[in-house]
């Protein structure tokens, strides 16, 4: 083992560092309306532009096909410098559907789609959750009916995050008719301006808009637009999947560190109800230190996964520890903060950025559901790595 | 920048998987028979001298080797002595001869586990310890002891045997000052606190493939399944982070021991919860002498006592971070 940098790796965390010094944007991200897609827009360009758009990306994409080491380097430093959260209406582009048209596009999708997402000219969304296929996306029910060189899709897709924003989703169907489970699925580019189409906000718990409901009425997408073949959509669907949970929460696992650290600062200024700093109440102190401690063991965690990776290892069950572990204490430090400071917590106008605390203790049970809930990821590990016996 | 076993890394865990794998069943544990420290097994095979310089008859290997030969040693509960007679080595190097006889079991070593303002004290060791080591974040310091005139106590780990005293027993021989031992105590005990946590998810992984209730193994129960699941994280967590934290300290990185104050909190709560886990999933069998489950508690429960609280290791955590450079938006 060797937690040394090379001398290559030193320049390009240098390098990367003196660049987001100068170039992060000076305002805030928007809470609300088009204004968002509008920052994370501009921000992607102007990584695209300095030639750091698709860090994961291979060359031959035009993508930097940085190494992992390179990448945790990278996330680093955003977080140091505070740079915009890369989880933003770029996300499912550059980290989902980008990586999907790689592994399994036709070269003229690869020619189209590719570039757009670099340059952040195209957004995506996602349309694979449905009202009754959640963490049990394999029972989804909307249906594709091929028509001469159409399919004809109708059904109900949920949990659209930005669908508002978005230019394209990456839409999972039910292609063969009286097809079961993972059998007969379709994995679909479908513009989001194609006729029939309805995108419905779904208001959160934190009174914002970020998730819709999304209507396809007889809504036809060309059969080219097909990612991988038809019917084998759910072969398409796992090679994102596996993704996400591999190393495409890296940069939100190293951010946390940013955050405990921050919690420490405020705790250390922050005055309980009987006048005594919260650091030095011993109940907080000991949370707050075990909270560091994990911190802490999720970025050793993060450089143990990507050395296997580089070993050739898939991090298969390992990314479900990943993400049970970093939501886990996510959700752990959003609460603890919440309590330390008391009745300002309850100061809340749905608007993140001007109460970023109560935000950030609500977001915590999005974190902890969304992308595969804490309850899946104990039974993917309970498969996976402890080979239980299934009754499923 | 490479946080997995290399090949010889992983050559010196399989060495000593094969050794105390073979020879330290935990059955050894059960009923009245204590575990002796069987020292000159250890010391016949090099184990003793793991991480000791060549000049004193030590292998010279690191204290990542030596981290990996403690893991195992905690999957096994493995005698405790193992872990005082190594710590004794390092605080006495600057005595070759009496290195000598550390390695080669001839001079046996107690720990001392409490010492308090009165000048009691309490040690954790064999009848046969011709001499006393104390540990702190400051100094390791070496004693001769007086047994004789300490009081043998009963503990709840039967393989180990306890004494209090006054530390008139105590008459010191030579001091290392520094954190270093500590630093290395500290490693230690993590990675035997986290064996204990895997032998504990073990056990119960393989009874919950086979015991049967209302027509299924119970790992087919979410009930069971997602405790189980919980304790792998556990594990995950600590023992990457303490693979983090051993190679920090052999690199000399300056947050070497911050890192290893988060490593004991992890590897702590992985042996403390685990532990509890496996009698718990276990049902009524858990809870009998005849099974094992409580073998682990017990060891866990000496273990995460052995270096004192784990409050000492929160400070250093609690420190705000160089980092913060922005507030977040």
């Amino acid at each position: 083992m060797d937690l040394k940098y090379s001398e290559e790796d030193a320049a390009f965390r240098d390098r990367a560092r003196a660049w987001l010094k100068d170039n992060i944007p000076r305002e805030s991200r928007p809470a609300h309306g088009d204004a968002i897609a509008r920052f994370d827009r501009d921000w992607q360009r102007k990584l695209h532009e300095h030639g750091w758009a698709g860090l994961n990306w291979p060359r031959e994409y035009g993508g930097l096909g940085l190494s992992e080491v390179q990448q945790v380097i990278w996330y680093e430093e955003c977080a140091r410098a505070g740079a915009p959260n890369y989880i933003n209406t770029t996300y499912i582009a550059l980290m989902h559907a980008g990586p999907t048209v790689i592994a399994c596009g036709t070269e003229e999708q690869k020619k189209y789609h590719l570039p757009r997402i670099l340059s952040g000219e195209s957004l995506w969304c996602q349309g694979f959750s449905e009202p009754n296929a959640g963490s049990d996306l394999a029972s989804l029910k909307t249906t594709g009916v091929v028509e001469g060189d159409q399919l004809v899709v109708n059904g109900t897709k949920m949990w659209t995050t930005d669908g508002q924003f978005a230019d394209y989703q990456e839409l999972l169907i039910r292609t063969t008719h009286g097809s079961e489970r993972h059998k007969g699925l379709t994995w679909v580019i479908c513009d989001m301006r194609t006729p029939g189409i309805t995108v419905q906000p779904i208001r959160t718990m934190m009174g914002d808009e970020h998730v819709n409901t999304t209507f396809y009425d007889n809504v036809r997408i060309p059969l080219s637009n097909v990612v991988g073949e038809l019917g084998s959509g759910w072969k398409t669907a796992m090679s994102t999947l596996a993704f996400e949970r591999g190393t495409g929460f890296i940069g939100d696992q190293l951010a946390l560190y940013e955050r405990v650290n921050q919690a420490i600062v405020l705790a250390g200024k922050t005055r309980l109800e009987d006048g005594t700093f919260a650091i030095d109440d011993s109940a907080i102190s000991g949370r707050l230190a075990l909270i560091k401690a994990d911190t802490m063991a999720i970025r050793s965690m993060t450089l143990a996964q990507i050395s296997e990776i580089q070993q050739g290892s898939n991090p298969g069950p390992k990314g479900s520890i990943m993400k049970l572990m970093v939501t886990s204490t996510s959700k752990a430090l959003s609460h603890l903060v919440a309590e330390m400071i008391g009745w300002t917590f309850m100061e809340y106008n749905d608007n993140k950025n001007d109460y970023p605390l109560t935000y950030d203790y609500l977001w915590s049970w999005v974190y902890t559901i969304a992308g595969g809930t804490s309850e899946i990821q104990r039974e993917i590990i309970a498969d996976q790595l402890l080979e239980l016996p299934r009754a499923r | 920048m490479y946080l997995a076993l290399d090949s010889h890394e992983k050559e010196i865990a399989n060495a000593a998987v094969t050794f105390l794998g073979k020879e330290f069943p935990l059955e050894r544990l059960h009923g009245e028979h204590r575990d002796s420290n069987r020292l000159s097994e250890f010391s016949k095979l090099g184990w003793l001298g793991l991480s000791a310089p060549d000049s004193v008859g030590g292998s010279g290997l690191s204290i990542v080797e030596e981290m990996l030969f403690f893991l195992e040693m905690g999957r096994i509960a493995g005698p405790v002595g193992v872990l005082t007679q190594i710590l004794a080595v390092a605080a006495a190097q600057s005595e070759p001869d009496t290195c000598r006889r550390l390695i080669n079991g001839e001079a046996q070593v107690a720990l001392v586990v409490e010492q308090d303002s009165q000048g009691k004290i309490r040690l954790v060791g064999d009848d046969n310890a011709g001499y006393a080591l104390a540990v702190s974040p400051r100094s390791a310091t070496l004693f001769e002891l007086d047994i004789s005139a300490c009081r043998e106590v009963p503990c709840l780990d039967r393989s180990v045997k306890m004494y209090v005293g006054a530390d008139s027993a105590l008459k010191p021989v030579v001091q290392r000052p520094g954190d270093e031992v500590w630093l290395k105590a500290q490693i230690d005990v993590s990675a035997m606190m986290i064996g204990i946590a895997e032998r504990a998810l073990n056990m119960i992984v393989a009874y919950a493939k086979e015991r049967q209730t209302f027509g299924r193994p119970i790992g087919a129960y979410q009930a069971v399944r997602h405790p189980c699941a919980d304790m792998a994280v556990r594990i995950e967590v600590a023992r990457c982070q303490l693979f983090f934290a051993a190679t920090a300290m052999k690199e000399g990185q300056a947050d070497a021991a911050m890192q290893i104050d988060a490593a004991r909190l992890v590897a702590e709560r992985a042996a403390r919860e685990n532990t509890d886990s496996n009698i718990q999933l276990h049902g009524g069998i858990g809870v009998t002498d005849e099974f094992s489950a409580h073998l682990l508690l017990k060891r866990a429960n000496l273990l995460w006592r052995l270096l004192g609280s784990s409050k000492i290791n929160m400070k250093s955590l609690l420190e705000p971070g160089g980092e913060v450079t922005k507030e977040r938006g």
